[in-house]
């Protein structure tokens, strides 16, 4: 009997698994030689394009009304504007490319053979369509801005209009004021603005000393110009993986409160079928399993007032945005055919040149599944498809102050079971009598807890060598209104002298 | 005894995907390999290396013809002025680049193993962009 040993018989070797089922003809149209295999299903060039068509139209349309289509398709009428979330990659771009064909400029190519020419569906769905694109190079020094080559892009396509941020403006309190329509600490009828003085900023601050807790803390704001306060916000966390997963909630946040501003009902995003098994993946490792619904769809609805909404009207409409990936079903192989074939340029697809950006678990995750991806193409659709299935248990307790996603009840009282902590209780004689801001973990989702908390034995390089790590950074302008929101705060009206002696305890000497 | 002409066969190579950053920033190249490579002459003691990859020392000792995995390691050794390590892993590309031969997927045309023939279209695009 022989031991199978391949070394010794040649034969004993597995042959190695086709890859494409069947023959080497298309499986759609039958007649033509195949020129792509698409997890092992042969596809010719020819029907490429109406797959990869059909497949964005069939993940986009369903969502679109107000209510979800029964069983007999009536025309799309969506509740508001479509905004396109654009990063410059690869999955943006075909989204937009697709979106254009579509919705704008009405490619026929591209159009439902069913239904006749003159069917409802073959006019125009959105009344606007907006692209938003965030840049991120100044959150990495050395990093290019890509702005004037998204800028050029985006001008060669007709019939949409270009939105371009900064991811700074996540601490910019003029972004605030154009998208909710009024300053930010109005929300909470503070008023300690006089001559001389300036408004006040929220500022996070990490366990020290006998605080062994994250809390939020009020400081009158220095002359720090939204970029520094972004990379003093950066440079607080405690790992290279909170860095990348902090930019992608503040991307995520920037393009929500964009879909207020525009009007729009919907937010698309490029994210392609293997970006999101990275994604889910990688937000799994992080604690973000009671989110995963999220990650794939969610509607969110805002808390902030519209600020074009007639208050005096006695019927409001109902205000939210709905996320959607429609190239969920789309793998980046057949992305990066679809670029090629179509002559598409892609602008922004530079690796920030951080090194902790190689050492963080969003890049680790993403070797991971580009390696699976070509060894084994059905497990990055499996990943995708049995994430769509799992339903996480437990109640939902608010949304996180941070990245507005539901946060799962019970967390600190599971969080305090399964560790071993100290914890110094102040004196009662050092609380003031005033009035303190609540505590911030019991308002954060537990993978943006880990997130500001959780410690790496091996520190990655510093991403501003100038800048050193603080107990206290700057948070974005949108925890203001979300904590008014919550009542997280009382509001009354105190003189100047009281409000100097309230906060006098959590002023910061500049 | 008159010379004979080696036979070549030449390929048009174009890379795509920021590819093109490793090979001069030059999208397209023509190349022309041997259409078959020679045996080791008898009595040598052993194939020399010469700075060319494995691939490459057993295709010319085995008389081989020039295929796709041969032109990879050909490309890393002539034409890569930077980082062999984001093109090449291992005896082939790199995971998360496609390969295009004529236009059709390298799955269906064998990968590695389709051997090339003259005036053929390979094109290497990274997929590595994000979403």
């Amino acid at each position: 009997m022989s031991c199978g040993n391949p070394t010794v018989e040649s034969d004993a070797l597995m042959p190695r698994r086709k890859k494409y089922d069947k023959t080497r003809q298309c499986v759609r149209c039958k007649l033509s030689t195949g020129n792509v295999v698409i997890r092992y299903a042969v596809y010719c060039k020819e029907c490429f394009f109406p797959l990869i068509t059909h497949k964005f139209r069939r993940s986009l349309e369903p969502s679109v009304n107000e209510r979800p289509q029964g069983p007999r398709r009536t025309a799309l009428k969506p509740a508001g504007n479509l905004l396109v979330g654009f990063s410059g990659g690869l999955g943006s771009t075909v989204l937009l490319d697709l979106v254009h064909r579509c919705y704008v400029s009405m490619d026929q190519s591209t159009m439902p053979s069913d239904g006749g020419k003159q069917h409802p569906r073959h006019e125009k769905i959105w009344k606007r369509v907006s692209v938003c694109y965030v840049e991120i190079a100044g959150a990495f020094p050395g990093m290019q801005d890509s702005s004037p080559d998204v800028e050029t892009l985006i001008a060669q396509h007709d019939g949409v209009d270009l939105i371009s941020l900064r991811i700074q403006d996540a601490f910019d309190p003029a972004w605030w004021q154009r998208v909710a329509g009024r300053p930010a600490l109005s929300d909470l009828d503070f008023d300690l603005t006089t001559e001389g003085t300036s408004p006040l900023t929220l500022l996070l601050s990490y366990p020290y000393g006998r605080h062994t807790e994250l809390h939020l803390i009020f400081n009158p704001s220095s002359s720090s110009t939204p970029l520094e306060k972004l990379q003093a916000y950066l440079a607080s966390l405690p790992t290279a993986t909170a860095v990348h997963s902090t930019i992608q909630n503040l991307i995520r946040l920037l393009l929500l409160h964009t879909a207020l501003q525009t009007q729009s009902s919907h937010l698309v995003l490029g994210t392609s079928l293997t970006s999101l098994a990275m994604s889910l993946i990688s937000g799994v490792s992080q604690g973000r399993g009671f989110n995963l619904k999220e990650e794939m769809q969610e509607e969110w609805v805002p808390s902030v007032p519209d600020p074009a909404e007639d208050v005096s009207s006695i019927t409001t409409r109902r205000r939210y945005v709905r996320v959607i990936r429609p190239l969920r079903d789309v793998g980046r192989k057949e992305c990066t055919l679809w670029t090629w074939w179509t002559g598409l340029r892609v602008v922004a697809a530079v690796r920030p040149p951080w090194v902790g950006a190689r050492q963080d678990i969003g890049t680790l995750t993403h070797d991971f599944i580009t390696g699976l991806e070509r060894d084994y193409p059905s497990t990055v659709s499996t990943i995708v498809r049995t994430c769509a299935k799992v339903a996480p248990k437990g109640e939902v307790s608010g949304l996180c102050l941070l990245c507005a996603r539901p946060v799962q009840h019970g967390i600190q009282e599971w969080k305090s079971r399964i560790s071993i902590r100290t914890r110094d209780v102040p004196d009662a004689g050092e609380q003031s009598s005033a009035q303190v801001p609540a505590p911030l973990a019991p308002h954060l989702c537990y993978a943006c807890h880990t997130t500001l908390t959780s410690k790496s034995s091996r520190p990655p390089p510093a991403l501003y060598p100038e800048i050193s790590r603080s107990s206290v950074a700057p948070a974005p302008v949108w925890v203001l209104s979300f904590m008014t929101d919550r009542e997280m705060f009382q509001t009354s009206r105190m003189n100047e002298q009281d409000q100097r002696n309230t906060l006098k305890d959590f002023l910061l000497e500049d | 005894m008159g010379s004979q002409s080696i036979p070549t066969v030449s390929v048009k190579v174009e890379f795509g995907g920021g590819l093109e950053l490793l090979f001069a920033n030059q999208r397209t190249h023509r190349v022309a390999l041997l259409a078959r490579l020679p045996s080791p002459a008898s009595g040598t003691a052993g194939p020399s290396n010469d700075g060319q990859s494995d691939v490459a020392v057993a295709a010319a000792a085995a008389g081989r013809p020039a295929d796709v995995a041969y032109l990879i390691h050909w490309l890393r050794d002539n034409l890569l002025t930077e980082r062999p390590e984001l093109f090449v892993e291992g005896e082939t590309v790199r995971p998360g680049i496609l390969v295009l031969v004529n236009d059709t997927d390298w799955e269906l045309e064998g990968e590695g193993d389709y051997v090339l023939k003259e005036g053929d279209e390979i094109v290497f695009i990274s997929t590595l962009h994000g979403g």
